[in-house]
């Protein structure tokens, strides 16, 4: 009387019911899991209903050939596949969340391709026509995947590289490894004649070549000037003064622009700043900043020379006893040019105000930041 | 494998079920599903605009609400002689043919003309409810886990900054832009009666339009999921005539009274000692004479706790989810004619008014009155910052000073 289909949800719905009742038992905070163990019990029943009353959607009367027809099924990775998938997500489960994602990728994987390969056996009796069945379906897939793999790995691996040799060697590592490349492919195109097998052991040995190296110098580290400005910082060299610095205004050309989000747009025209704030106006001196929030600041300026914008937020402490002015500042911006800044200011300005925005080397003109 | 496909052919009789019951029960069911939609005392109601802004969401929702009903009706109803007129009776299929180009094209471009009909009249409104360039009032409007923050800058009429939250104090007839920010996750404003949506996002402002007809409480809730809390991260607006609004800018503004004595004087003690580390109350000092600053960016992940400086001048706490006022007090201010809203809701709250259990409650236990993040234990991931206030395990006794302390802000 029971379908298979309905059965499956009947079980699901009883065991839902049978966990809420533990649950329920064996916990303090009941809410929300119950509702959910209960809102499965219900929808499954739901479901179970709809499967008993349509009969499975009214398929079962088709189900007459016999099982001794079906081709004997092939040999497949595709459950130990899954199993590894499943082994690999519980160790991501008490290590290291990137196991897990990984574990899962292997278990969809493997599900898809188990999936596919067991309805393609049986899609008729012609064991070459399955096979031809399951490519159809899955290479679209397999290629662009295992390509981005591959390509991914070869990446990782020559950064590694690149970023562990010297600045010099790196660009002559890169110029070998090209020219190596080139040389080979070259010589594979000149004779055509060439077993696939040759190519394929070389551009293995070379890739096996790539990511040992890699693994390598990951294990050595980067090279040291990159070690010592990570650990530097670079926004420790702000230097917010007139001039460019040494550290900081490198790459003024790309300053960054945000149209919208920011509290407020600070314009220098004629050696005057003035605020425009959204929903305010134009031509504020003085602009709310609230309180421990990270707030965006955008710079534009119109002069005709490069000006960076600075905000003097209070003191802040370098040694014991010893304090020094906290500052903030965009790079030197050419005419025309717009950068946010980003502030963040933890007292009111009752307790360490006034905090101000300014433009070094001009003076005589600031706007004031007033957080409540 | 065998016997079981068998049994499941051989078992080919569904036993038939009457449908008239079946249309009668569904019936029965949305009938009464309709009418529960019809609650009474529902101050968070979308159909009820008490403000321009909501006026226009209105104005566009009912036309477009009433051509969506039409249309859904014409389709079930279609739907429904389909499947009873043409439903299998064992006839024989009838003849198939492919493409009917009128008719095909006619229900194509009706529709068409239904959307684009409706989408001018949506756009329209849309830009009318961005618009920033009329207004006569600025509120920063600042989210966090889970309660708002409004901070009032210096404009006409506002002398110097007022902070305050839970309950955002409007005056009447005037067009208020809330410029809304969030220091956490995404929470989302909503005041039905006075305009639609707008999230707050951290590291953004949006603007959002109010403006309130007449003076009176509007009901709202945060609509984006913002985390445990988020059913207890409500709002109200609170709308006074213009002379009330100017005389609660006064109050806000007047200075701080130390309580010179009794209970209230041992109880700033103690607010210094277990509670000021958080809560800023302005004017608040310490015994040499210096300001209190209190430093909530050390102790909760937000960085931000409520401003207490004129607490019981509001009528709610902890995200506008209690009362502050008992409950015959709280339902004289809900329910008193525009007239008389002003000057009952500038009266604050008083000792005779005060809901002292919820208060009580939240003094004692806050993450057990409202669910937060707040156990000491379970920290490692913030740093030891709390979501939320933090159970002090304070006594009794301290609890009592606290009380009479806490009245004293106004
Ligand atoms: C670790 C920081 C912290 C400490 C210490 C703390 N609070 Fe809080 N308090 C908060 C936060 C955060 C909220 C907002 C909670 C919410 O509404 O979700 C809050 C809310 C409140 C509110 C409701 C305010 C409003 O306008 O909604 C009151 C009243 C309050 N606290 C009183 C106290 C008192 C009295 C003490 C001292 C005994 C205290 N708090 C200590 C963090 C703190
Ligand atoms: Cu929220």
């Amino acid at each position: 009387m029971f379908t298979t289909g309905s059965k499956f949800y009947l079980g699901i719905s009883t065991l839902a019911a049978i966990v809420s009742v533990v649950f329920l038992i064996t916990n303090d905070q009941v809410a929300l899991g119950c509702v959910a163990l209960l809102g499965l019990m219900v929808s499954a029943g739901i479901i179970a209903g709809a499967s008993l009353a349509s009969r499975d959607g009214g398929d079962t009367e088709n189900a007459t050939t016999s099982a001794a027809a079906d081709p004997a099924p092939t040999s497949s990775i595709w459950p130990l596949a899954l199993t590894l998938g499943l082994v690999v997500l519980i160790i991501g489960i008490i290590t290291e969340p990137l196991v897990f994602v990984i574990g899962i990728g292997v278990i969809l994987a493997a599900l898809a391709e188990w999936l596919v390969q067991s309805w393609s056996e049986r899609a008729s009796a012609d064991g070459k026509f399955n096979a031809l069945a399951r490519k159809r379906i899955l290479n679209p897939l397999e290629f662009p995947i295992l390509a981005t793999a591959i390509t991914g790995v070869i990446a990782v691996s020559f950064s590694r590289i690149m970023l562990a040799v010297s600045k010099d060697g790196s660009a002559i590592l890169f110029i070998v490894i090209a020219t190596l490349i080139l040389v080979a492919i070259s010589l594979f195109s000149l004779k055509p004649s060439i077993r696939t097998t040759t190519v394929a052991a070389i551009a293995t040995v070379g890739a096996l070549g790539l990511v040992a190296a890699g693994i390598t110098t990951f294990g050595i580290g980067e090279r040291e000037e990159l070690v010592i400005a990570a650990e530097e910082g670079h926004y420790s060299h702000q230097e917010c003064g007139e001039e460019k610095s040494k550290y900081y205004d490198k790459h003024v050309e790309r300053t960054v622009s945000s149209k919208s989000g920011v509290i407020a747009t600070v314009i220098l025209k004629d050696g005057e700043l003035t605020a425009q704030v959204l929903g305010i106006g134009e031509g504020q001196k003085q602009i709310t900043v609230p309180r421990a929030n990270p707030t965006s600041i955008l710079f534009q300026n119109l002069d005709d020379t490069e000006h960076r914008l600075t905000a003097y937020l209070g003191e802040k402490p370098v040694a014991e006893g010893v304090t020094e002015d906290d500052l903030r500042c965009t790079q030197m911006i050419g005419k025309g040019g717009k950068q946010v800044l980003t502030v963040m200011i933890k007292k009111p300005t009752f307790a360490e105000g006034p905090y101000t925005l300014t433009v070094p080397g001009i003076e005589g003109t600031s706007i004031e930041m007033i957080v409540p | 494998m065998m016997s079981k496909a068998v049994e499941e052919i051989k078992e080919p009789t569904v036993k038939k079920r009457n449908p008239r019951r079946v249309v009668a029960g569904l019936a029965g069911l949305s009938g009464a599903l309709f009418l529960a939609s019809c609650a009474k005392n529902a101050p968070q109601d979308t159909w009820q605009p008490k403000g321009e802004n909501a006026q226009k969401i209105d104005d566009l929702q009912r036309p477009v609400f009433a051509i969506a009903g039409v249309v859904g009706l014409i389709v079930l109803v279609a739907v429904a002689v389909v499947i009873f007129r043409f439903k299998d009776r064992g006839q024989p299929i009838p003849h198939q043919t492919h493409g009917k180009p009128v008719f095909e094209i006619t229900m194509t471009v009706i529709p068409a003309l239904i959307l684009a009909g409706v989408g001018v009249f949506t756009a329209r409104t849309v830009f009318d409810l961005a618009k920033t360039d009329d207004t006569e009032m600025i509120i920063n409007v600042t989210g966090q886990q889970w309660w708002w923050e409004y901070d009032y800058p210096v404009q006409d009429g506002i002398s110097a900054p007022i902070i305050s939250s839970g309950q955002l104090v409007i005056p009447v007839g005037t067009k208020v832009l809330l410029r809304e920010t969030s220091r956490d996750v995404i929470h989302s404003y909503w005041i039905p009666a006075l305009n639609g949506k707008r999230d707050a996002v951290p590291g953004r402002v949006h603007t959002l339009r109010l403006e309130a007809d007449e003076p009176g409480i509007y009901a709202g809730q945060c609509t984006e999921f913002c985390g445990l809390s988020h059913a207890n991260m409500r709002m109200e607006a609170v709308a006074l005539s213009k002379e009330d609004f100017a005389k609660w800018v006064d109050a806000q503004l007047a200075a701080y009274q130390s309580p010179t004595e009794g209970l209230a004087k041992e109880g700033e003690a103690v607010f210094i000692a277990q509670c000021s580390r958080c809560h800023q109350v302005n004017g608040l000092e310490n015994a040499n004479g210096d300001p209190i600053i209190s430093a909530p960016e050390e102790n909760v992940l937000a960085g931000a706790a409520p401003n207490l400086t004129k607490f019981m001048s509001r009528n709610t706490f902890a995200g506008a989810t209690w009362d502050l006022l008992n409950k015959t007090c709280r339902d004289n201010v809900w329910n008193a004619t525009s007239e008389e809203f002003g000057a009952k809701y500038l009266a604050g709250v008083s000792a005779e008014c005060l809901n002292v259990a919820d208060l009580r409650d939240w003094l004692r236990n806050a993450p057990a009155k409202k669910p937060m993040y707040a156990d000491p234990t379970k920290l490692a991931d913030t740093g030891g910052l709390t979501r939320g206030m933090p159970n002090l395990n304070l006594t009794e006794d301290d609890i009592d000073k606290l009380m009479a302390y806490l009245l004293t802000l106004k």
